[in-house]
């Protein structure tokens, strides 16, 4: 049997819809093309009563920012996608700034308040990055947009779940606060992944392999899921051009 | 809305908190030994949006859900711009998208006042302008330039409908009210 042929965004979407549970409450945000399709590919295989929130979208029960806040407040999220230009080893994103003195960056991105609330409310968080390198995976973010954990004084209503990257996959040790690689895609190796992450994996010895797409996930994806984003204007152009291509 | 402040649950240890002095962590005044941030609120002097619908008396049909009842209720005067003025709207005609007249104070019927932006249910955005827009943006001399032939060299209202505004768009918009 030959191995079946995929592209990053389309594994990254699979190993996203696999953590969606049937029955729970699973959002993204606004620019979030891979996660979209994920939430799309869990409904129409495991988690079929999954309710799925896509902001901006026609995917959305509700119209206004103010009801989703007050879902995340509430603590009825069980699901959202997060992704940072910087992520460390303590599950802190950075999707503010870069450079090393805060008051004069040498980039600036858009930032953003919703995920700096999400992050805390929702049980479960999954982190991506589409680029995996030293300069993405950092022992330090420069600037917190979100923590990966919490005084325990604090209401903290969730922690982050996973980091999903074209490499490899990281779980969030919630004691020890520090992600640990939890296992490695074919054909990389634990040295790659060492050689492009700019922290300490927090693992001894070998670690797993990811499991593979299956082909009825990778077929749902592309004949169920792409003409689904192209027919309702989900991310359309994006589905168009990156999923089965 | 009109509370001094929100507590929100989330943003701590975040640089955004370190840096804003509108919020910080407080305990719980009820004693569960947990802290929050609180937010302080917004109070804005005037409160100016725009809506597809608005009557004589001030009820207003955004025409979609947006946060204008918070707006309205934070803010101590509220304008409204509207693409119709209609006799009288009620809000049953406005589910989910109702601003009562005892929040506004002004109405302004002021059609394509969203523009270049779009009105969702009457037009999109002006695609050709934004990205003049975006281009004039780039630099200070570029963006004064813009500023003056699209606001300061503008008459009123009228004329930047007429300067500004797709022939086409307005075309449309006549024959709907026709």
């Amino acid at each position: 049997m030959t191995a079946l042929a995929y592209n990053d965004s389309e594994y990254i979407a699979i190993l996203m819809s696999r953590e969606v549970r049937d029955g729970e409450v699973s959002a993204c945000g606004a620019l979030s093309q891979i996660p979209a399709a994920a939430l799309l590919l869990a409904q129409a295989t495991h988690a079929p009563n999954a309710e799925i929130i896509l902001l901006n979208t026609v995917f959305r029960p509700f119209g206004t920012s103010r009801q989703f806040h007050f879902l995340c407040q509430r603590g009825e999220l069980g699901l959202f996608f997060l992704s940072g230009v910087q992520i460390d080893r303590h599950a802190n994103y950075n999707l503010h700034q870069l450079g090393p003195d805060k008051q004069h960056p040498t980039a600036r991105f858009p930032g953003g308040y919703g995920g700096g609330m999400i992050y805390y409310m929702a049980k479960r968080t999954i982190l991506f990055r589409t680029e995996h390198t030293r300069r993405t995976f950092v022992e330090r973010v420069d600037y917190i947009s979100s923590a990966g954990s919490s005084p325990p004084d604090t209401i903290r209503g969730g922690h982050p779940h996973q980091v999903i990257t074209p490499k490899a996959v990281f779980g969030f040790d919630r004691a020890a606060g520090i992600l640990r690689l939890q296992s490695v895609h074919s054909p990389y190796t634990l040295d790659d992944i060492r050689e492009n992450t700019g922290f300490d994996l927090g693992v001894d010895g070998a670690v797993d392999t990811t499991p593979v797409p299956t082909q009825e996930e990778l077929r749902v994806l592309r004949e169920v899921v792409r003409p689904k984003m192209i027919s309702t204007g989900t991310y359309g152009a994006w589905a168009e051009k990156t999923i089965g291509v | 809305m009109g509370v001094p402040y929100v507590p929100v649950m989330g943003l701590v240890g975040t640089d955004l908190l370190a840096r804003r002095d509108d919020m910080v962590m407080s305990p719980d005044p009820f004693g569960s030994g947990k802290s929050t941030v609180v937010a302080k609120a917004m109070r804005p002097d005037i409160a100016v949006f725009h809506v597809e619908k608005a009557d004589r008396y001030g009820n207003v049909s955004c025409g979609y859900p947006v946060e204008a009842v918070v707006l309205s209720e934070a803010a101590t005067h509220v304008i409204v711009t509207a693409e119709t003025i209609v006799d009288r709207l009620t809000e049953k005609e406005a589910v989910g998208c109702f601003v009562p007249a005892i929040l506004v104070d002004s109405v302004v019927h002021a059609p394509f006042g969203a523009h270049p932006g779009a009105m969702t249910s009457c037009y999109g955005i002006d695609k050709a302008h934004m990205t003049r827009y975006a281009a004039a943006a780039k630099d200070e001399a570029s963006f004064a330039e813009y500023v003056k032939s699209c606001v300061f060299d503008v008459a009123g209202h009228e004329q930047y409908v007429e300067r500004f505004v797709p022939r086409e768009w307005r075309e449309a918009a006549r024959s709907r009210v026709a």
